[in-house]
Order: C-alpha cells, then structure tokens, then sequence
C-alpha cells in the first residue's frame, strides 16, 4: 500500500504558536479519505502543507512520493479546493475554464464542459455573482479537470446549505467513480463524511487518534451497555474509548478486533459520528491542558 | 499564464490606453499651436543673445496663457503615474490573491508559483515602464518650444532647464525607473502586508518620501559637485537681500552663472577676496542700498545692461564687487545632464530588481 500524503513529525508554527506540531500518518491511496477533527486540530494546515501553499517548520511532508509543489509536474498530479473555494470574481465562468485549459496540460474539457452543464451554469455568468454553492462547484470542476491523482479538498462543503452540501458531495461521488482518484477531504462534519468516505483519520490536536477503513472501525468499536462494572476488568484486547457510568449501569464504546462474549453487555453499533465524538471527547478528558490549546490554534 | 495575466490585466490595460490615448489628443491638439506662438515671437530665427529677448517675452506670455497651465499638468500627470501604478497595479497584484483567496486557485495549476509571478511582474512591470515613458516622450515632444525658450536662456516660470526638478523628473529616462520602482514596491509591500488597502498606503507613503528625497539629498551627490567663485556686479543674475540695522549684512544668491547655461545651482553664498564666507555689508554699500530705498527683502537685479546705476539693487551689487566680494557656487554642469540621468534610472531600476527578487523569495515561502 503506497501512500499519497505521508509526513513524519511534520511541524508548522506561526510566530509563537504550533499549527500543528509533530504530526505522522500515511494515508493510503485509492481511498476517499475524511480528515477529522475538532477545530484546531492542524487540518487546514495539513492539506495546505500539501499542496505546497505552506512550507514545514519542522518534519518532511511528501504527497504521491515528491515534495508538495516541486515542479508543474508535480503541482499537476494534485488538485485543491480550499476552505472558501475562492473563484476570480471578475472572470466569467467560460474564463475559469479558459484558465483551467491554458495553465493545466493535463486539461479535460469535456469533463469541464460537461460538469458545468449538469450543474446548469451561464458560461457567461461572472464568478462574483455565483451562489456559494455555485462556486465550490465551479472550484471543484477546476481542479477535477485538470485531472489530478490526489484531489484535496479544505472542509469544501463547510459554508454551503444542506442541500448545496448534498449536491457537491454527490458530484465529488460521481466524479470520483468516473475516474482513478485519491480523495482527502477534510471536515468537522461527520455526517458529511459518513456519506462519502470509505477512509477515516481522526487528526486530535496534530495527533492521528484512529485511522483505518471506514468498514474495519465500525465493525471494531462497540457500545457496551449493562451492569456497573470497572471498566479495568474488561478482557484484553478490549480498549476502552469512552466510558459513563451511573449507580447502577455503565456504558462503554470499546474497540477491539474480536467479539465480545460477555453475556452481561447488551452490544450495540456505533454510529461513525459516535465514533468520532468518542475520540474527541477521550482527546478531552486525557489531556485538558491540550484540549484548551484547541480553541486557540487555528 | 501569459493569457491568463493578459485576460486578468484586461482593465488596466484599458485605463492605461485611455489615459495615453487622452493624453496625446489634448497635447496633439495643443502642440502645434503652441510651436507656431513660438516661431511668431521670434525664437526660431533669433541666433546666440539674441534670443533672450523673445524668450524672456515668450515665457513671459506662457503664464498668461493656457499653455502655462497645461505644462504644468502634463508635468503632474507624468510625476503622478508612476506612483498611481504602483498603488493599483502593484499593491492589489499578490495582496488581493492572498486577501480573496484565490491564491490557492492561482497556485494549485500546474505551474509554479515562481513561473506565475514573472509572467505577471514582466506584463505589468514592462506596461508600467512602457506608459510612464510614452507620456514622459509626448510632453517632451509637446514641450520642445518651451524647453527652448528656458535653453535660450529665459529661466523664469515654467520654462525651466533640463535639471530642474519637474523636468528632470518628468523628461529623459527617469520615468522608466520611477515605474519599474513603484510598481515593485507595490508587489513586495502586497506580498509583505498580505492586505490591498495598507499595501498601497505603504506603497504611497514610501515612494513620496523617496521622490522628495531624491532631489533634496541624493540626486545632488551622484557626482561630485563643481565649484567656482564669480565676480559680483549689476549685471549678472543676481538675488540680494538685505536685513539688520541700516542694512548692515546681506545674503546673496546666484541665480545663474555665466558661460553656464543649464548647469544646476546646488548653493551659492558671497566670499571675500580671501574666499571667507562674508555677510557683513561693507559700510560704503549699505549707504548706497538706502539711498535708492529698495533694500526691502529681495529684489531682483534688473537685466538691462546699460551701465550699472548708482543706486538700487544693480548698484548695491556692483558696489560689493567693486569691495571684492565674489560669489561663491557649487553646481553640476548642464552637460551631465544625461549622466544623471543614466544614474538616477540605474539606481531605481536596481531597487526594482532587488525588490522582484525578494518577492520571489517571498513567494515560495508564502501560504
């Protein structure tokens, strides 16, 4: 399995304060990726780090085996959208794809054309007076056409209106089945990305806290429920994620790779939202000091 | 990315045609009549001395005529574009992709961010140059009678030598520098600031200051200065003034020097026959100012020629250089003009390189 992003204790710091700070991981390719994790948590700035439109302050980043951003070959195998899918205001629609054909030799303009058909948008129409649903989807036509490897895409959906989000979503999924593409798209909307995802990484404050297939983490974590127990006497191999207990009853969400026998637990699903709120909220309780840093890194 | 700049540089590249375009109708439209008011008062038949007098005359009527005025805003037009090219050509040029984002559209292409800002700083920085110059070129052509009349020696009003500072500024080759400066500054402040609006403040503030600079402090000091000491009398271009009890010292400024035309006065002061700066009055002269009575403030000696008066200005001046007071001035010599010229360009367009290339630092390192 070859990774397309892979940084190790990648680092970047704003005058005093870490963006990000000693961050690992490997995400995979062939994969829709969903990049969670609290604000604050280093996700912007790892997908900028990415692209290039950032440089490390510490650690080494590569994305599809080169340094982000080293060449125009390099800068043609990845697409991004960022966080406001900012379009030229003043440029027509017909011109953002004039410029997506004349700066990307890899430019699919039926591909463009066709996007820009379904999602019935005047050509002539000048970006500025575009919808913000209109324009990430104007944004992500640009950067599908110019038919990258690695589409990255900044909380893309973030500012839209549901049903907007529906839509691009939707879009992003028909044009991922189209064509051999490595997606990471980065949220804080879990349900967004329940939808399209089939690739988790739990980014808690620079740290992955879980990453794996989206299949593989739901059939591994449980929620427990049944008599007041100490959660230190579970079996091994079952790791406690998050754990309430009242007089009589506790309930757990564990993780572990095998069944859970014990007939006491009633065993229920987790939700991929519960999952992720799970590790959120144990970020919380295990480290309060870094749970404060949250709020103020950006 | 050529298209791209050219399709994004669409608009200014329209006002900037617009603005030529206005500009050499109402210079083209001016100029000939101007040229022929010229030759009607005698200047293009005149030969040596003989020319002061028309040109004296022909100045004179400028002041009273459009002309005058139109000099003058031609003149400012030229001072102005420079600095108007940077604040809006190069301030917005990286501020305003970083300030709506699209920066992350404009450098996720396939195409480096270095390879982006060259085609935008050759495009518009050679346009900057381009326009500042092709209107510095048309007010030059436009003002060729003007320019005349001042090298026939009429240094009143707006006909002025080639170093004053409007001319100097205006004419030649220094726009080309000012432009290519500006527009940079604007760039690296854009780049710097990350805001339009504070860039282009910065962009104005900083390149007033050097302009006013320049002229005041640096220009003089491009090549050492020459010096002469000139005798003192009614005749020459002469501004004494007068002050203390009776008259008792005096200042005294050349206002050209003779066999000189054109050269730049840098400053002027009286010395005595030793060479000490003097600014007593000798005691014989101070009666003479008072007896004409015009010894309040500055007066002008008159250019007449027919023998020096005994009293008035003319005579209080020939009354210090029969005392052996001369005049002491250092000035640059009208045949450096293109020196400076070549200098002061030289100097603008190596601060523009090095700001283009502290921008391409900047901008690989840029989120």
């Amino acid at each position: 399995m070859s990774a397309v992003i892979e940084t190790s204790g990648l680092g970047k710091q704003y005058r005093r304060t870490w963006a990000l700070r000693d961050c690992t991981l490997a995400i995979p390719e062939g994969h829709v990726v969903g990049l969670v994790g609290p604000n604050g948590a280093g996700k912007t700035t790892l997908l900028r780090l990415a692209t290039g439109m950032l440089t490390p302050t510490r650690g080494t980043i590569t994305v599809l085996g080169q340094r982000p951003a080293a060449g125009p070959a390099q800068l043609a195998r990845v697409g991004f959208v960022a966080q406001d899918t900012a379009v030229y205001a003043r440029l027509t629609v017909a011109d953002h794809l004039r410029l997506g054909a004349w700066l990307n030799p890899g430019w699919d303009d039926n591909l463009a054309q066709q996007r820009i058909g379904q999602l019935a948008l005047d050509p002539r129409q000048r970006a500025g007076s575009l919808s913000g649903g209109q324009r990430a989807q104007l944004a992500l036509t640009l950067a599908m056409a110019k038919r990258p490897e690695l589409l990255l895409l900044d909380e893309p959906v973030a500012s839209l209106d549901p049903l907007a989000r529906r839509e691009f979503l939707q879009g992003l999924m028909e044009a991922v089945a189209d064509q051999r593409l490595s997606v990471v798209l980065s949220s804080h909307l879990v349900a967004d990305l329940e939808r399209v995802c089939d690739y988790l990484v739990v980014l808690i404050a620079s740290r992955v806290r879980v990453a794996g297939q989206v299949s593989d983490l739901l059939a591994s974590h449980h929620r427990l429920s049944g008599p007041r127990r100490d959660p230190g006497t579970l079996p091994a191999g079952q790791e406690v994620i998050t754990e309430s207990h009242t007089d009589k009853q506790s309930s757990l969400l564990v993780r572990t790779d095998g069944p859970v026998l014990d007939p006491a637990w009633a065993v229920k699903p987790v939700s991929l939202e519960d999952l992720v709120l799970a590790y959120m909220s144990r970020a919380g309780n295990d480290t309060p000091a870094r749970r404060q840093h949250l709020g103020v890194v950006s | 990315m050529i298209r791209l700049s050219m399709l994004q540089f669409r608009i200014q590249a329209i006002t900037a045609a617009a603005t030529l375009a206005a500009f050499a109708i109402l210079l083209a439209a001016t100029g000939p009549h101007l040229a022929s008011t010229y030759a009607a008062d005698g200047l293009d038949s005149c030969h040596g001395s003989s020319c002061l007098s028309p040109a004296t005359y022909f100045t004179a009527s400028l002041a009273r005529s459009p002309y005058g005025v139109l000099f003058l805003l031609s003149t400012g037009i030229i001072l102005l574009a420079p600095a108007v090219i940077g604040l809006f050509w190069g301030a917005p040029l990286i501020a305003r992709e970083l300030e709506t984002g699209t920066a992350a559209l404009a450098w996720n292409q396939s195409l480096t961010r270095t390879r982006w800002l060259a085609v935008k700083l050759a495009i518009a920085g050679l346009t900057a140059m381009a326009v500042t110059e092709a209107l510095s070129l048309m007010q030059t052509w436009w003002a060729v009678p003007i320019s005349q009349a001042a090298a026939d020696g009429s240094g009143a009003g707006v006909a002025q030598s080639r170093f004053s500072q409007l001319n100097f500024a205006t004419h030649g080759i220094t726009p080309i520098g000012y432009a290519a400066f500006a527009f940079t500054f604007g760039v690296t402040a854009g780049a710097l600031i990350r805001r339009t609006i504070p860039a282009m403040a910065v962009t104005l503030a900083i390149f007033a200051a050097l302009q006013v600079a320049m002229p005041l402090w640096i220009r003089p000091n491009l090549a050492p200065a020459d010096h002469v000491a000139i005798p003192v009398s009614g005749q020459g271009n002469f501004s004494p003034a007068q002050s203390g009890p009776g008259g008792s010292t005096f200042t005294l400024f050349a206002v050209n020097i003779p066999g000189q035309p054109g050269a730049w006065l840098l400053s002027s002061g009286p010395v005595n026959a030793a060479g000490q700066p003097v600014s007593t009055t000798p005691a014989a002269c101070a009666s003479i100012a008072n007896t004409g009575g015009t010894n309040t403030g500055t007066s002008q000696a008159t250019q007449s020629g027919s023998g020096a008066p005994a009293t008035g200005p003319a005579g209080f001046l020939a009354c210090l250089g029969s005392h052996g007071i001369r005049e002491a001035i250092t000035y640059q010599p009208a045949s450096r003009y293109w020196r400076f010229q070549a200098t002061e360009t030289a100097i603008y367009l190596a601060l523009a390189l090095a700001l283009a290339g502290y921008c391409f630092r900047r901008l690989s390192r840029l989120s």
